[in-house]
């Protein structure tokens, strides 16, 4: 071998080495991914799954960043249409997400991932087709706000209650035996917790739930991607009457008592309608509270809550890792039981948590007729909502109403119209 | 040559200054008025020009109709309250200037100004409370009935109004105090001799004499008023559903368009009109109180 050629095998090896070097370093450089959540209580459940795929990318880091629902949708709104995101897991119902998706702004599934969502029987069609946007999967479905009645079985049992309301009517008329009263009448424990004051769109969404049980939907589909107001017929004028009824008739609660999930912990309320986080929020809050769980009498609304990514490069690739490793059993058995939200993954087995935690069964094992509804994946959707939510608030304090179908005919017809006329302003009315 | 050299410097001096200016203030104003006349959906990629649509819409949008009303009502009440009060308010305490407890005075009155507005808004829902609230306790004691305050469609705009005001108050107190300063002593002298009386004195100068401050205070507690917001969203908010009924309120309303509906062309025409609004009232506050506070001086 002459010099020449030792030497020309000495530069192919330096460069051979260097570019080693080069691709060593170029994989230790970290690699930053963040998890944007609008629950402020999935925060331990996301660095969890992140500590776990850090352990096996020592050169990822993640942060979670989970803040509350409306300002999470602000952030995400400004930062993925500026493009100052970075790389970021999006956690989204897919109700909200359909407009980003509209706008290609959210990476779509890699095949491997997609396979995971639509194949293997890993998730129903319900939440795989609501991960997916024009048959293409975009995200990795996660949980779902799925409601049911929450119960003080201290308080059933004291008014004579032995098993929970299984008609609407029902629930009037034990809201009206569980009311504990001053000496003038008015409520100061109320029998049924209703959503009637504040401001976002959880007033109407509390609303349809109830409205669901009378056979309706404030928003229907009517074919065609057309879409059309279900407010004002005969189950909008019953769900909205027995609200009427309840806080002007009966009074049975009042607009100004202590509500929701915060007054049911501190016994102010008998019962009241609401999603599986509850559970593990009296676990935290209120251990001793006695109480149990029934489902609804028709069903309930499954909002489902899908991973999204919005990333690039290796970035990408770890995002997309992630989202799975947060749909592996042990995650999701550890979610359920200590987060509370349910899981959308099918082929699991969460015997185990429902054991320990009974009140899960009403989520869980519900009747083989029960039936879901979710919110229309159509780009207006918050503004149907804020805009019910708005109308329902001034109403609900209104008690003219009460007794009077005519009046709650008009308001419900007002709603109808402000609806109507933001799905034509969209081009989504039925004709 | 000379004279040419000193405008260009100052021409030098003023550019920067003049260019931040433009830069911050009137090219956002510039900016409001395009997107107010596009279909500017946040994340929509087609942004069409559709020139005046979404004011007509505004004109027909209950929402936005019931936002502007309450503003409006708000920012007028927080201006009856806060003028008359702050002015008789400083002028006690310019007249107790050598009380030793002067200096207490000024500072009561100030520190609701400095208060960090949340934590004080959480502290005045708690006093508006309908079950828990001291209000009611008083009220009760007197053998009144307790309010629904912050649930009540009027009894919850009083309430913002009273907590603006109570924030407004210490800074157009502070601002008439320095006006009372300046008035010229020799003119109560001359009041006093002619057989004037201590409110005839405030009546009949100190009010005229301080219209300037008036002006000023008026428009900076209208225009403050006007974009209302954070008071009417703490009073309403909680963590789960007994918050308080929601006022809406203009900015708030604009704040839902833009990213709650993501309609940030129809928000911009609603600042547009608030813009203009407070343009209005501007003007006319000037022409009412400047030029007769310029001959009385």
């Amino acid at each position: 071998m002459s010099k020449r050629s030792i030497s020309r095998l000495g530069t192919t090896r330096i460069l051979a080495a260097s570019s080693a070097l080069l691709l060593t370093a170029g994989s230790t450089h970290a690699e930053d991914l963040k998890v944007w959540s609008g629950f402020p209580e999935m925060a331990p459940f996301y660095e969890r799954v992140a500590a776990e795929l850090m352990q096996q990318h020592p050169d990822l880091n993640i942060t979670v960043e989970a803040i509350p629902l409306r300002e999470h949708e602000k952030r995400i709104a400004l930062g993925v249409s500026s493009g100052s995101a970075g790389n970021v897991i999006i956690e989204l119902a897919n109700s909200t997400a359909t407009r980003y998706l509209e706008n290609e702004l959210f990476n779509p599934a890699p095949a491997p991932v997609a396979e995971f969502v639509t194949g293997d029987g890993n998730f129903s069609d319900f939440f795989s087709q609501g991960a997916s946007y024009q048959d293409t999967v975009f995200g990795v479905p996660l949980f779902r706000g799925q409601g049911a009645l929450f119960y003080n079985t201290d308080m059933f049992e004291s008014a004579g209650l032995d098993a929970p309301p299984a008609t609407m009517a029902d629930y009037t008329d034990y809201a009206t035996k569980l009311t504990q009263r001053d000496a003038n009448g008015n409520p100061e424990v109320s029998g049924w917790s209703l959503r009637l004051s504040g401001g976002g769109q959880g007033i109407a969404e509390k609303f349809w739930i109830n409205m669901f049980q009378f056979g309706g939907n404030l928003v229907e589909p009517a074919g065609d991607g057309k879409w059309q107001s279900g407010v004002n017929t005969e189950a909008g004028l019953q769900a909205f009457n027995q609200y009427v009824e309840n806080v002007h008739a009966q009074k049975n609660v009042s607009v100004e008592m202590p509500a929701d999930a915060e007054a049911f912990e501190r016994q102010q309320t008998a019962m009241f309608i609401r999603e599986s986080w509850v559970i593990g929020d009296i676990a935290k809050k209120s251990p001793d509270l006695n109480y149990a769980t029934a489902p609804l009498p028709r069903g309930s609304i499954a909002l489902a809550v899908n991973l999204y990514v919005k990333a690039e490069g290796d970035a990408e690739s770890a995002a997309w890792e992630f989202t799975q490793m947060a749909n592996e059993p042990e995650q999701l058995n550890w979610m359920l039981e200590n987060i509370g939200w349910l899981p959308n993954r099918a082929n699991v087995d969460y015997s185990a948590v429902i054991e320990k935690a009974p009140a899960f069964a009403a989520f869980m094992n519900y009747p083989a007729d029960y039936e879901f509804f979710t919110l229309p994946a159509i780009s207006p959707v918050e503004e149907v909502l804020s805009r019910v939510a708005a109308a329902l608030t001034d109403a609900f304090a209104d008690e003219s109403l009460a007794g009077n179908s005519e009046a709650q005919k008009a308001i419900l017809a007002d709603v109808d119209d402000d609806i109507n006329k933001i799905l034509k302003r969209e081009g989504l009315l039925a004709d | 040559m000379l004279r040419h050299r000193k405008l260009l410097f100052a021409l030098a001096a003023l550019i920067p200054v003049l260019a931040i200016y433009v830069w911050v203030r009137i090219m956002p104003i510039g900016e409001i008025l395009r997107l107010s006349l596009h279909k500017w959906d946040i994340i929509s990629k087609n942004k069409p020009f559709i020139g005046l649509q979404n004011f007509r819409e505004l004109l027909e949008d209950d929402l936005f109709q019931a936002a502007l009303l309450n503003t409006a009502i708000i920012a007028f009440g927080v201006l009856l309250i806060t003028i008359p009060l702050s002015l008789g308010l400083a002028a006690l305490i310019y007249h107790r200037t050598r009380s030793r407890f002067a200096g207490f005075y000024e500072t009561a009155i100030f520190i609701p100004h400095v208060v960090s507005l949340v934590p004080a808004a959480m502290a005045w829902k708690w006093i508006f409370d309908a079950k828990l609230g001291p209000l009611n306790a008083v009220l009760m004691k007197f053998g009144l009935e307790p309010q629904a305050w912050l649930f009540d469609p009027v009894l919850s705009i009083i309430c913002i109004i009273v907590l603006c005001s109570w924030q407004a108050l210490g800074y157009a107190v502070l601002i008439y105090i320095v006006g009372f300063k300046n008035l010229p002593h020799s003119l109560y002298e001359a009041a006093r001799l002619d057989g004037a009386s201590a409110f005839q004195a405030f009546r009949f100068l100190s009010i005229p004499l301080l219209k300037p401050i008036t002006l000023y205070v008026s428009v900076v507690t209208l225009v403050s008023g006007f974009n209302v917001y954070a008071q009417a969203f703490v009073l309403a908010s909680d963590s789960q559903g007994a918050p308080g009924r929601q006022v809406r309120v203009l900015v708030m309303d604009m704040l839902e368009n833009s990213f709650r509906n993501y309609r940030i062309g129809y928000a911009a025409s609603e600042a547009v009109v608030l813009l203009v609004i407070v343009l209005i009232l501007t003007l006319i506050q000037f022409s009412l109180l400047r030029e007769k506070g310029g001959k009385s001086q």
